[in-house]
C-alpha cells in the first residue's frame, strides 16, 4: 500500500486536531490555521485524486491495521477524493468571501470558536465522504449537526438562535431516524461495515427473508438523510437557518453540509444496499415525487419571498429537489446527473450567498428587494457575480447549471415512465427559477437615481472580489469543461459498486 | 473567418464605452465603420461559403459549438447584416435625445454578433446557446430608460424568453437523444430506429419546443411581452422587436421543424394541426389587438405579432413551398416593418407624439415620413406591386397546394388579417393626411421631416419594398433553392 | 401598346403632379389665379387622357406584358370588347363629371387634392378596363379603392371621413375575399389570363369541384361588395351622398361598375358552364333579387335626394348582376346595356342633384317643390334620366330590362326565372315612385305653392353642358339599341 493511501485519514485527523488547536489560539492565528488546514487538505485530496485516477481502483484503508469487524475502515475512490477536493475548494472560497462580514456580525471573542466549528465541520464532512462504516458515519453525522448548529447560532441574534434550535430539532429527528435504520440493519445483517452489510443484504433479498424490516430500515435511513438535507417537505428549518446565519455559514451550510448528507445517501445506496436492490424498492418513486414537488414548491416559495437571502435559501430547496429527482430516476445516468448537480449547485449557491451579502452591504444592510434597487451599480463585483450565479441557476449555456439541466433531461428521456413528468417539471422549474432570479437581477440594475447608500470600490474589498472571481471561474469551468468531470463521476460511481 | 463576424461586433461593442471619444461623430464613425465592415464580411462569407463546419469548441459528450453557412443561415444572416448598418445610422440620430448612449450602443452592437451567431449556428446546441444569449444582451436595451415601465417590460421579456427557452430545451434534448446528430440537416435528423413507438411523446415535446421558441416569435398565449417591450428606444423596437429577436424565434422554429425533427416525421400529425391552429389564431388575434391599440409603437408591435405568425404559418405547412413562403415573409416583413417602425420613431423623435389620435394632419408636415409610412402600410396590407403581396402570395399558394383543409382555412385567416391590417394602418394614414375640415394646422408648427440620418434608412427600405414587390424572381428562386436543399 | 400605357399612366402621373404641386394651401379657399391654372391644367389632362384612351381603343389589338412580378404573375394588358365598352363609358362619364366639377368645386377647399385623386381614378379605371389577367385586375382594383377613397372623404367633415373609411374597409374586405378566390383559382387553373369559356383544369374540377364552387361564391361575394350587392351594400348609401356631387356621379356611374366588370371576369374565368345550374348560381340570383327589391324600397323611403339616388344605385346595379347571374346570352346583353344606361343616367341624376345643391343648397327631395321653374333645364335632364331609369320606352332602361327579363325567362331555372322579371317590374314601379315625385313637384308645385323666389337660377354652362351631353347619350342608347345589341351579341357569342 502506497503512502498516499494514508491521505484520507490524515485529512480527517488534521482538521479534527486543528479544530482543537484553534480553541487556544487568538482569532487571527486561528484564521490562518484554518485557511492553511483547508488548503493542505485540498492539496492532499488533489494528490489522492490524481493517484486514484492513475491507479484506477479504489482502496480500503484499515485504521490501525485492524481488520473488520474490529477495526474501522476508510475507503477512497475517485468520487470520494474528488468530492473532498471540491468541498475544500468551496469551503475555502466561502470562508474567504464571508470573512469581512464575520467581523461585523460575530463577536470578536467568538472568532476562534467559529474556526473550531468550521474545522470540525470539515473533518466530519471528510469522514462522511471517506468512511466505510455505518456507525462511524452516524457519529460524524452528529458531529456535523452540532458544528452546523454552532455555525448558525454564532451570530447570536434572536432569529439565528431560533433558527439553530429549529435546525437542531429537525436534524436530531433526522439523525434519530438514521440511527433507527442503522440499528435495524445491524439487527438484520449483523454488520456495520458497508461492504459486509451489502453482502448480507444481497443474500437476504435473494432468500426473500425479512423483506419488510429491510425496507423499513432503508426507508428510515433515507427519510433521516432527507430531513437533514432539506428535501421537500422537510425543508421548514432551512430558510431561517440559511437566511439569518452569517454569510460564510450560510454558504457552507447550503453548499456543503446538506451535500455531505446527500453524498452519504449515495454511499448507502451503492455501498450498503446495492444500487439494483434500492431501485427495486418503491422508495425511489417516493424520492422522485418529493424531488419534483420540491422543484416546484421550493421555487414558488422563493418567488413569494421578499428577502434576498431567504429567496436564495428557498432556491436551495428546489435545487435539492433536482438532486432527488435524479435519484428517483433509478438509473446510472440519473445518478451521474445528481452528483454533477451536487457540484454545480454547491458552486453556484455559495456564489449567490456571497454575492448577495455584497449587495446587501451597499444597501444599508437591508435584504429587502426594495432597498436593493441599483445595488449592482454600487457594488459592481457583487452585481456581476450575482448575475452569473443567477444565470447558472436558470441554466444558461456556458454555466454549470446548464450542464446539470442537460444531464437531468438526458437521463429523464431514458426512463420511460418518468420521462414526461420530469421533463415538464424541469421546464416549469426553469421558468420559476428565471422568474425569481431574473427579477432580482433586474432589480439590482434598475435605477438611474443617485444612490442613497455609498458604493464599494475594488480596493475596499480585494479579497471579496477575488473570491467572487474564483467562484465565477469555477462555475464556468464546470459549465464549459464538463466532460472530464462527468467522466470522473461515472468512474467514481463505477468504483462504488 | 466565420467566427470573426460574430466577434467583431462583440469587440466593437465593448470598445464603445472604453475608448474615450472626443466628439460624438468620432464614435458614430467608429461604430458605423465597424458595423458596415462586419456586414461586408458577412456578405463576403455568404457569397463564398464552403460546406465545411467550423468547430469552435467541444461542449460535452459529442455536443459542440460549431458554425456553418447553409441556405437558411444565408437568408437570416444576409437579412440581418443588410439591415443593421441602416438601423445603426438611424439610431445615431434617434439616440441624441436619450441617455446612456454608450451602454445602449454596447448592447446594440453585441446583439448584432449574437444574432449572427444564431444565423450561422451549425447545430441545435449552438443555436440554443446564442438564443439564450440573445435574450440576455437585449434585456439591457429594453430596460434602457430605466423607468418603472421599462423595468417591468424587461422583466416580463426575460421571464417569457427564458421560460420559453426552458421548453425549447426539451426539444433540444429530444434531438440529442433520439437524433443521429444535432447538426442541422434539411429533412430532419431523428433516427427512425430510436423513435419507434415513441412518436406521440416526441410530438408532444415538439409542440412544447415549438411553443418555447414561439415565445420569441410571440405566438398567442405568449405574446404580451412584445407590445410591452415597445418602451425601448425605437431603433431597438424596430430592429430587434420587428426583426432580429422575434425573427430569431421564427428562425429557430424553422430550424427545429425542417432541420431537426424533419417534416416527414411531423407532417400530417396532430402536432402539425395543433401548431397550425395556434398560429392561425395568433394571426387574427394580433391584428385585432392592433386595431384596438392606440399607441403607435404598440400597434405596430401587435402587427408584428400577427405577421410573425404568417411566417410560422408558412413553416408549419411543412412543405418546401411552405418554407419558401415563410422565408419570403421573413425577409419582406423585416423590411416593411422596420420601415414602418422607423417612421413611427421619426414621428416620436420629431414631434414627441405617441398616440394615433395625435397624428392628425402630420402628413403635411412630415411628408417624407408619412409617404414612406403609407408605402409600408400598403405593402403590409398586401397591395400588389409591393413586397407584402409577393410574400402573401407565396404563403397562400403553399397553403393551397398543401391539400390540407386546415391550411386552406389559414388562407382565410391571412386575408382577414390583411383586412385588419388595412384598418389599423390606414386609419393612421387617413388621420395624417385628412385631418378633417376644421383642423387647426398651427398646432403643428415646428414639426418637420427629420434629417438625412433618419431619412436615408427610410428611403432605402422603401426602395427595397418596391423592388421586392415588382421584381422578386431571383430572391424567391433563391428561397426555393434553400427549401429544396440545393443551397 | 404605348397608347394603353399612356392612357393608364398619364392620368395617374398627372394626378400625382397635381397632388404635389397643389398640396400647399393648408387652409382657406384657393386663390383665384392659382385656381385658374389648376382648372385649366386639369381640363387639359382630362381631355388628353380621353384622347389617349380613345386612341388606345382604336389602335391596340395585341395584348402585352408590362412586367413579371414573378415568373407566373404578370402585369398584362389587353383590350377586349367588354373592357372597351366599360372604358368608353368611363371616358364619357369622367370627362363630363370632371368639367361639371370645375364649377361645382369652386367653393370647396383643397381643390388640388380633389383633382389629383380624380385624375388618378381615371387612370386606374382605364387600367381596370384594359387589364388582361386577374392579377393585373386585382392590382388596379385595390388601387381604385385607395385612390377613390379621398374623393369620398373630400369635404373633411367627421361624417365624411367615417364614410370614407367605411367605404375603404368594405371595399378591402371584398377585395380580400376575392383574393382568397384568386389564390385557389390560380392553383386550379391553367392561367389567370381572361379567356372565354373558363380556365379551370379538368382535373381540378373533378377533384375539388364542390370546393371550387365555394371559392367562386366567395369571389362573387367579394367583388360584389364593390357592386353594392347585398349583404355588403351598406357602404354605398353612406359613401355616395357625402362625396361632392361630381364624385358621387363617378362613384355611382363608374367605380361601382368596376365590381360589375370584376364579376364578368370571374364568371368568365370559372366558365359559365361550370357555374350554371349549381347552388352557387341560385344563391347568387337570390342575392341579386333581394338587393334589387331592397334597394328600391329603401330608396323609396329616403327623403334626402342624394341618398335616395345611392339606394337606387344599389338596386340598379343588381339588375346588372342579375343578368350576369342568369348566365345566358340575352341576359348578358341586358346587363351590358344596363351598364351603359345606368352609367349615363345615374351620372346625370347625381349631377342634377349636385346642381340643385349648388344653386339652392337644398338636399331633401321634398324641398325641391317648384324647382322646375327655377332650373328648368336641370330638371328636364333629371326627368329624362328618370324615365330612362324607370324603363319607359323608348329610353335605354326599357331595352335593357327587356333583355334581362327575356334572358331570365329563357334560362329555365325553376321559380327564379319567373320571379326575376316580377321583381324587376315591382322595382321599376318603385323606381317610378321615388324618382317621378321630384319631377312632378318640381314642375307642378301646386296652386298653394308660393315659392320665395321663382326667377331662373340655372347653373352656368360648364355644369349644364355635361349633363345635357349625358342625357342625350342615355336617350341614344334607348333609341338605337340595335347597334349596341349587335355589339353585345358579338361579345356574348
Amino acid at each position: 500500500m502506497d503512502f498516499i493511501c494514508n491521505f484520507p485519514f490524515f485529512s480527517i485527523l488534521l482538521s479534527l486536531f486543528s479544530g482543537t488547536i484553534c480553541s487556544v489560539l487568538p482569532a487571527k492565528a486561528a484564521k490562518v490555521v484554518n485557511r492553511v488546514v483547508i488548503t493542505v487538505i485540498g492539496l492532499l485530496s488533489a494528490a489522492l485524486l490524481v493517484y486514484l485516477l492513475s491507479v484506477g481502483e479504489p482502496f480500503v484503508y484499515w485504521m490501525g491495521h485492524f481488520p473488520a469487524p474490529w477495526g474501522n475502515e476508510i475507503r477512497a475512490g475517485v468520487l470520494e477524493a474528488g468530492m473532498a477536493l471540491f468541498f475544500c475548494v468551496i469551503m475555502y472560497l466561502s470562508m474567504a468571501g464571508g470573512a469581512h462580514k464575520l467581523y461585523d456580525e460575530v463577536d470578536e471573542s467568538k472568532h476562534n470558536l467559529y474556526y473550531i466549528l468550521v474545522n470540525l465541520l470539515l473533518s466530519s464532512l471528510l469522514a462522511l465522504v471517506y468512511t466505510n462504516d455505518m456507525f462511524t458515519a452516524y457519529v460524524f453525522v452528529e458531529i456535523n449537526t452540532i458544528s452546523a448548529c454552532g455555525l448558525i447560532m454564532i451570530r447570536q441574534v434572536g432569529r439565528t438562535i431560533e433558527a439553530a434550535v429549529r435546525y437542531m430539532i429537525m436534524s436530531l429527528l433526522g439523525s434519530g431516524l438514521l440511527l433507527f435504520g442503522i440499528c435495524i440493519m445491524y439487527d438484520l445483517t449483523g454488520h456495520l461495515l458497508m461492504s459486509n452489510i451489502k453482502e448480507s443484504v444481497g443474500l437476504l433479498v435473494a432468500n426473500g427473508a425479512y423483506q419488510i424490516p429491510l425496507i423499513v430500515s432503508v426507508a428510515l435511513m433515507c427519510v433521516g438523510l432527507c430531513i437533514k438535507s432539506a428535501l421537500f417537505p422537510f425543508h421548514a428549518w432551512l430558510p431561517d437557518a440559511y437566511g439569518y446565519s452569517t454569510v460564510s455559514s450560510a454558504a457552507i451550510l447550503s453548499s456543503l453540509v446538506s451535500k455531505g448528507y446527500i453524498f452519504l445517501l449515495i454511499k448507502i445506496i451503492y455501498r450498503v444496499i446495492g444500487f439494483d436492490i434500492f431501485n427495486n424498492t418503491r422508495i425511489i418513486d417516493v424520492l422522485f415525487v418529493f424531488g419534483l414537488m420540491g422543484m416546484i414548491f421550493g421555487s414558488l416559495s422563493a418567488i413569494r419571498e421578499n428577502d434576498i437571502r431567504r429567496m436564495i435559501a428557498f432556491s436551495s430547496v428546489a435545487q435539492i429537489g433536482y438532486i432527488y429527482m435524479g435519484f428517483g430516476m433509478g438509473t446510472q445516468t440519473g445518478m451521474v446527473a445528481s452528483v454533477y448537480h451536487i457540484l454545480s449547485h454547491a458552486a453556484t449557491k455559495s456564489l449567490l450567498f456571497i454575492a448577495a451579502i455584497g449587495l446587501t452591504e451597499v444597501s444599508g444592510g437591508s435584504r429587502r428587494f426594495s432597498d436593493l434597487t441599483g445595488a449592482g451599480y454600487r457594488n459592481k463585483w457583487a452585481g456581476v457575480a450575482f448575475t452569473a450565479g443567477a444565470l447558472s441557476m436558470v441554466g444558461i449555456p456556458l454555466f454549470s447549471g446548464f450542464i446539470s439541466k442537460l444531464l437531468f433531461a438526458q437521463a429523464a428521456v431514458q426512463v420511460e415512465g418518468k420521462m414526461l413528468a420530469s421533463l415538464i417539471v424541469l421546464g416549469i422549474s426553469t421558468v420559476l427559477n428565471a422568474i425569481y432570479f431574473m427579477k432580482t437581477v433586474l432589480r439590482i440594475y434598475a435605477t438611474t437615481e443617485e444612490n442613497t447608500y455609498s458604493g464599494m470600490t475594488f480596493k475596499s474589498m480585494k479579497i471579496y472580489a477575488v473570491t467572487l472571481l474564483f467562484f465565477i471561474l469555477l462555475n464556468v469551468i464546470l459549465g464549459v469543461n464538463s466532460q472530464p468531470i462527468v467522466d470522473m463521476i461515472e468512474k467514481g460511481l463505477a468504483m462504488f459498486a | 473567418m466565420i467566427i470573426s463576424v460574430i466577434l467583431i461586433p462583440f469587440i466593437a461593442g465593448i470598445l464603445v464605452p472604453v475608448i474615450p471619444f472626443g466628439k460624438r461623430w468620432q464614435k458614430e464613425l467608429f461604430l458605423e465603420a465597424a458595423v458596415i465592415l462586419n456586414s461586408i464580411l458577412v456578405w463576403y462569407l455568404l457569397l463564398h461559403h464552403s460546406d465545411s463546419t467550423f468547430l469552435l469548441a467541444h461542449f460535452t459528450g459529442d455536443l459542440n459549438i460549431s458554425f456553418r453557412v447553409d441556405g437558411m443561415s444565408m437568408v437570416f444572416a444576409g437579412l440581418v447584416s443588410a439591415l443593421w448598418p441602416f438601423a445603426t445610422l438611424y439610431a445615431f440620430e434617434y439616440m441624441t435625445k436619450e441617455e446612456h448612449e454608450n451602454v445602449f450602443f454596447l448592447f446594440y452592437t453585441l446583439t448584432y454578433g449574437v444574432t449572427l451567431g444564431i444565423a450561422l449556428a451549425a447545430n441545435l446546441l449552438t443555436m440554443y446557446f446564442f438564443y439564450e444569449l440573445l435574450t440576455l444582451v437585449t434585456v439591457p436595451l429594453v430596460m434602457h430608460t430605466l423607468t418603472r415601465e421599462a423595468v417591468l417590460a424587461s422583466r416580463k421579456y426575460l421571464y417569457y424568453s427564458l421560460g420559453g427557452a426552458a421548453f425549447a430545451f426539451l426539444g433540444l434534448i429530444m434531438v440529442i437523444v433520439y437524433g443521429s446528430t444535432t447538426d442541422f440537416i434539411l429533412g430532419g435528423v431523428l433516427d427512425p430506429a430510436k423513435i419507434a413507438g415513441k412518436t406521440n411523446v416526441l410530438l408532444l415535446i415538439y409542440v412544447m419546443a415549438f411553443m418555447g421558441f414561439g415565445v420569441k416569435a410571440a405566438i398567442c398565449p405568449f405574446n404580451s411581452w412584445l407590445p410591452q417591450a415597445g418602451v425601448a428606444p425605437t431603433p431597438v423596437t424596430a430592429l430587434l422587436h420587428a426583426v432580429a429577436v422575434v425573427k430569431s424565434g421564427a428562425f429557430a422554429i424553422i430550424r427545429l421543424t425542417y432541420y431537426s425533427f424533419g417534416t416527414d416525421f411531423l407532417k400530417g400529425t396532430w402536432a402539425q394541426d395543433v401548431v397550425m391552429a395556434i398560429v392561425m389564431f395568433t394571426i387574427v388575434y394580433g391584428c385585432s389587438r392592433a386595431v384596438k391599440e392606440t399607441h403607435i409603437k404598440r400597434r405596430l408591435a401587435y402587427s408584428t405579432i400577427s405577421n410573425l405568425s404568417y411566417i410560422l404559418f408558412g413553416a408549419v405547412i411543412m412543405t418546401p413551398l411552405g418554407l419558401v413562403g415563410a422565408l419570403t415573409h421573413l425577409v419582406f416583413h423585416a423590411v416593411m416593418k422596420i420601415s414602418s417602425f422607423f417612421c413611427a420613431g421619426a414621428v416620436m423623435h420629431q414631434t414627441d407624439r405617441h398616440y394615433v389620435h395625435e397624428l392628425d394632419g402630420l402628413g403635411y408636415k412630415l411628408p417624407c415620413v408619412f409617404g414612406i409610412f403609407t408605402v409600408s402600410a400598403l405593402a403590409l396590407m398586401g397591395v400588389p406591386g409591393l413586397a407584402g403581396f409577393i410574400s402573401k402570395w407565396n404563403l397562400a399558394q403553399a397553403a393551397v397546394a398543401s391539400e390540407n383543409p386546415l391550411a386552406w382555412g389559414g388562407v382565410g385567416c391571412l386575408l382577414i388579417s390583411a383586412l385588419l391590417t388595412a384598418i389599423y394602418m390606414l386609419t393612421i394614414v387617413v388621420r395624417a393626411f385628412f385631418p378633417g375640415k376644421d383642423f387647426d394646422y398651427t398646432t403643428l408648427a415646428g414639426a418637420k421631416d427629420p434629417n438625412w440620418k433618419m431619412l436615408v434608412p427610410l428611403f432605402a427600405f422603401t426602395l427595397f419594398i418596391v423592388l421586392f414587390g415588382v421584381y422578386s424572381q431571383p430572391i424567391v428562386e433563391f428561397f426555393y433553392g434553400v427549401a429544396m436543399g440545393n443551397i | 401598346m404605348y397608347c394603353i400605357l399612356l392612357s393608364v399612366f398619364f392620368p395617374i402621373l398627372s394626378g400625382l403632379f397635381l397632388l404635389i404641386r397643389y398640396r400647399t394651401p393648408l387652409s382657406g379657399k384657393t386663390e383665384g389665379s392659382v385656381r385658374k391654372t389648376l382648372v385649366t391644367l386639369t381640363g387639359l389632362f382630362l381631355i388628353v387622357t380621353a384622347l389617349l384612351t380613345l386612341s388606345a381603343l382604336l389602335t391596340a389589338k395585341e395584348g402585352f406584358t408590362l412586367f413579371y412580378l414573378t415568373e407566373t404573375l404578370t402585369i398584362y394588358f389587353k383590350i377586349d370588347a367588354v373592357g372597351a365598352l366599360f372604358s368608353l363609358l368611363a371616358v364619357v362619364v369622367i370627362v363630363c363629371a370632371g368639367f361639371f366639377s370645375f364649377e361645382y368645386m369652386k367653393h370647396e377647399e383643397r381643390e388640388g387634392r380633389y383633382y389629383g385623386y380624380y385624375m388618378m381614378v381615371f387612370g386606374v379605371i382605364n387600367a381596370l378596363c384594359f387589364a388582361g389577367n386577374l392579377i393585373t385586375f386585382y392590382l388596379f382594383f385595390e388601387l381604385l379603392t385607395l385612390s377613390s377613397m379621398p374623393l369620398v372623404l373630400h369635404n373633411g367633415t367627421k361624417e365624411a371621413v367615417m364614410a370614407g373609411l367605411k367605404y375603404l374597409f368594405y371595399s378591402l374586405c371584398g377585395a380580400y375575399a376575392a383574393l382568397f378566390g384568386v389564390y385557389f383559382l390560380y392553383k386550379n387553373s391553367e392561367t389567370l389570363t381572361f379567356t372565354a369559356g373558363g380556365v379551370l383544369k379538368a382535373s381540378s374540377i373533378a377533384e375539388h369541384g364542390s370546393f371550387l364552387l365555394v371559392v367562386a361564391f366567395i369571389m362573387i361575394l367579394g367583388f360584389g361588395v364593390k357592386a353594392g350587392m347585398f349583404p355588403m351594400h351598406a357602404w354605398l348609401p353612406t359613401a355616395h351622398p357625402v362625396a361632392p356631387a361630381p364624385a358621387s356621379a363617378v362613384l355611382s356611374a363608374m367605380i361601382v361598375k368596376a365590381g360589375v366588370l370584376a364579376l364578368i371576369r370571374v364568371t368568365n374565368l370559372f366558365g359559365a358552364d361550370f357555374l350554371r345550374g349549381t347552388w352557387m348560381q341560385t344563391a347568387w340570383i337570390c342575392l341579386t333579387l333581394v338587393t334589387i327589391f331592397m334597394g328600391s324600397l329603401l330608396a323609396f323611403r329616403e327623403p334626402v335626394l342624394k341618398k335616395r339616388l345611392a339606394y337606387s344605385t344599389v338596386s340598379q346595379l343588381s339588375y346588372i348582376l342579375f343578368g350576369l347571374a342568369v348566365m345566358n346570352e340575352d341576359a348578358f346583353t341586358g346587363s351590358l346595356l344596363h351598364v351603359l344606361t345606368h352609367g349615363f343616367v345615374k351620372a346625370v341624376l347625381f349631377l342634377c342633384a349636385g346642381a340643385f345643391i349648388y344653386c339652392t343648397g337644398k338636399t331633401r327631395a321634398d324641398e325641391l317643390r317648384g324647382i322646375g321653374r327655377r332650373m328648368p333645364l336641370t330638371l328636364w335632364c333629371f326627368t329624362i334620366a328618370s324615365l330612362g331609369l324607370i324603363g319607359i320606352p323608348p329610353t335605354g332602361g326599357f331595352v335593357s330590362k327587356w333583355y334581362l327579363a327575356l334572358g331570365s325567362l329563357k334560362s329555365g331555372i325553376p321559380v327564379l326565372d319567373v320571379l326575376g322579371p316580377v321583381v324587376l317590374l315591382v322595382s321599376a314601379l318603385l323606381t317610378a315612385g321615388y324618382l317621378l315625385p321630384v319631377t312632378l313637384h318640381g314642375f307642378f308645385p301646386g296652386a298653394d305653392y308660393a315659392g320665395e323666389n321663382l326667377q331662373k337660377q340655372e347653373p352656368s354652362k360648364i355644369m349644364t353642358i355635361p349633363m345635357i351631353i349625358m342625357t342625350i347619350l342615355s336617350v341614344i342608347v334607348g333609341l338605337f339599341p340595335n347597334a349596341v345589341v349587335l355589339y353585345m351579341t358579338v361579345i356574348g357569342g
